[in-house]
């Protein structure tokens, strides 16, 4: 019915200053979707990666006991034969490198005052290797093989408490493996910002064999392996799980997300506020809209009348007003996507920032990504909304006594 | 009185229409025959019940009692359904307003009825040139009413009116808001259309003009027939008969 159709699309354009407003209202919210929902998408982006290369990998071996069991003493439930382990994920596809960690606590001191700390061993390169640097506020990262001193990071916390800067010694004390009480003095070569105020509190980073030395273990905690891409995660865990098969103990592997707690709840918070937000337009839109189309109908009572005289079938009627709304909805989506990604191109190049939300400590980039489900998701609620809208008024307009919309003035 | 070979007859109808706390009475036991290719003007002053009877007659209103027949069809009988199919394929309306589509072009309004009875595209455009040739606007058929004069709306509305070829078309003061030369035009056009398509014309006016070119006047007043030029002239042959025998 393409003269149906015509109808239709020409009386979208009747009155074309309240259809403006209606594709403003309309694409207003589309856009505002779009850009908050590209934030949030950004933010999370930024979060995940950040979460990934602060250290978490994407996925990481671990001693199946490590998750059965509490270790009675440190690395008991760690991997024992992990260069074997690290050798046959390293050879698998989208594989950048393979990292052993060591984490453990103990106390620091300065000689005058002690503070707990949690304490992650690397190997350097290995790290450096898969972009796991540390995010280093002063000083050098740690050397791959430190011969006379042995080197530490700290956090800025552990800094600013301890009063130690770069070149200065501090004594760790820590459990070994056996049970013993051990310690070794190191030198801080490097002040780390981890980004997470709690974090930077009690935040220690020493080589592999230093830890190995100072835990009296020559196991691992796990393995962190480190991909070329994260979309990757899934089909590289899958390739894993042959080779993670006949070895000494039994291996499992988590993925990151499966690690991420943060992560997660940041985005299941956010995810909340932009489904709270899109109720709110959604609802916006529809109210907004069953009003103009009240009125679009008020003024074609007589019109109404004179195709119900002619013997216009009432559901046709119903179907002009829904055809009418869902057409200013599709416009109205289309206006909202061309100006919400303008916006947002617009707002990427003026490189602002946002201040450093609760419990970070560096400034935020505002970026809006370009997400095409979002866009298509926030066209199809703004087009449902204006099809739903048009209910109420197209109903009426098909229930209206043909005699009396005649004589309507 | 009820006339089987009549296209419509409509059977002692009265309408009522109630207001707050009263009831106004616009036609009053009314009964009427048309025939086929009549040309009948329904005149009274105003409030005399001529648009009622039209709207009656047209089946967008319903009678308080009595029936009205169209081509034998008592359309009280009828589904909601079933009348909006009688008025789109039997019935054509003028109305005092043009009340055409105002988005539409001239042949595009002029299409309308054809393209609810879903007829084919070819078909259309060829019905719809005939009609517009008919009323003599084929030269304005791309034209938006916002465009055309008043007279030329007019025009354009008689096509729509004739364009599926309808057994009836009711005109509701189709002058009222034409000049002298565009209405004298229009009344010329209607008749013309009457004698060479033997098209029935049924309008309401109480324009004097309209009146001298109409064969058949039915004068309401008051809900009911003050006169009938056909039952006078019935008579009046009667009379004549019976004399002259």
């Amino acid at each position: 019915m393409l003269k149906f159709l015509l109808l239709a699309f020409r009386n979208v354009f009747r009155n074309r200053r309240r259809t403006v407003m209606t594709l403003l209202m309309v694409g207003g919210g589309v856009a505002g979707l779009l850009l908050v929902g590209g934030f949030f998408a950004f933010m999370f982006r930024g979060l995940r990666e950040s979460t990934i290369r602060n250290g978490l990998g994407h996925i990481q071996i671990f001693n199946a006991e490590h998750f059965r069991r509490d270790e009675v003493h440190v690395l008991d439930a760690g991997i024992s034969d992990w260069q074997r382990v690290a050798a046959n994920v390293r050879s698998a596809e989208h594989v950048r490198g393979v990292a052993p960690r060591i984490e453990f606590y103990g106390m620091l001191s300065n000689g005058v005052k002690s503070s707990v700390f949690m304490g992650s061993a690397v190997d350097p390169e290995a790290e450096r290797a898969m972009s796991f640097s540390p995010r280093l506020a002063s000083g050098r990262d740690l050397a791959e093989s430190a011969s006379g001193e042995i080197e530490a990071l700290v956090g800025t916390g552990v800094a600013r408490s301890m009063s130690v800067k770069v070149g200065d010694g501090l004594t760790i004390l820590a459990v070994t493996a056996d049970g013993a009480l051990n310690g070794i003095d190191v030198q801080v070569v490097g002040i780390v910002n981890t980004g997470f105020k709690d974090l930077d509190d009690r935040y220690l980073r020493i080589t592999l064999p230093s830890a190995q030395r100072l835990l009296q273990s020559d196991r691992v905690t796990n393995l962190v392996v480190g991909l070329d891409k994260t979309e990757n995660t899934d089909a590289v865990a899958a390739a894993f799980t042959p080779r993670l098969r006949g070895l000494s103990q039994e291996m499992t592997m988590k993925k990151w997300i499966d690690l991420a707690a943060y992560y997660k709840q940041v985005r299941t918070l956010f995810s909340g506020i932009f489904l709270f937000l899109g109720i709110i337009v959604f609802f916006m839109v529809l109210m907004a809209s069953v009003n103009t189309l009240l009125m679009a109908m008020m003024e074609r009572t007589r019109e109404i009348g004179t195709m119900l005289a002619m013997g216009t079938p009432r559901p046709w009627i119903v179907a002009l007003f829904m055809l009418e709304a869902t057409i200013t909805g599709i416009l109205g989506a289309v206006v909202g996507l061309v100006g919400g990604n303008l916006i947002g191109v617009a707002l990427n190049a003026s490189g602002l920032h946002l201040p450093p939300p609760p419990g970070l400590s560096v400034e935020m980039a505002f970026r809006v990504l370009h997400v095409p489900a979002l866009m298509i998701v926030a066209s199809v609620m703004v087009v449902v909304s204006l099809a739903l809208a048009s209910i109420l008024p197209a109903v009426r307009a098909s229930r209206l006594q043909i005699a009396e919309a005649l004589a309507h003035v | 009185m009820k006339r089987t070979d009549a296209l419509v007859n409509v059977e002692e109808v009265s309408r009522r229409f109630a207001l707050d706390h009263s009831a106004v009475t616009a036609l009053d036991c009314l009964t009427l025959a048309i025939d086929r290719g009549e040309f009948l003007t329904i005149s009274g002053p105003s409030g005399s019940g001529k648009s009622t009877l039209l709207n009656l007659i047209g089946c967008i209103d319903k009678p308080t009692n009595g029936r009205i027949l169209i081509e034998g069809v008592d359309t009280s009988r009828l589904s909601a359904s079933q009348t909006s199919a009688l008025r789109r394929e039997k019935i054509g309306f003028v109305f005092q307003t043009f009340n055409l589509i105002p988005v539409f072009t001239a042949a595009e309004n002029v299409e309308y009825p054809l393209l609810v009875q879903g007829i084919s595209n070819a078909e259309r455009r060829r019905r719809v040139a005939e009609a517009l040739e008919n009323v003599g606007l084929s030269a304005r058929a791309n034209h938006r009413p916002d465009l055309l004069s008043g007279g030329e709306r007019q025009r354009v509305a008689i096509a729509r009116a004739i364009v599926h070829r309808p057994a009836l078309i009711l005109a509701d003061e189709p002058t009222a808001n034409l000049d002298t030369r565009n209405a004298t035009q229009l009344i010329e056009l209607m008749r013309d259309l009457n004698r060479t398509l033997g098209l029935t014309f049924v309008f309401s006016t109480h324009d004097q003009r309209l009146l001298e070119h109409t064969p058949r006047i039915v004068r309401l007043t008051d809900g009911r027939i003050e006169s009938d030029t056909s039952t006078e002239i019935a008579s009046h042959a009667q009379v004549f008969a019976a004399s002259v025998s």
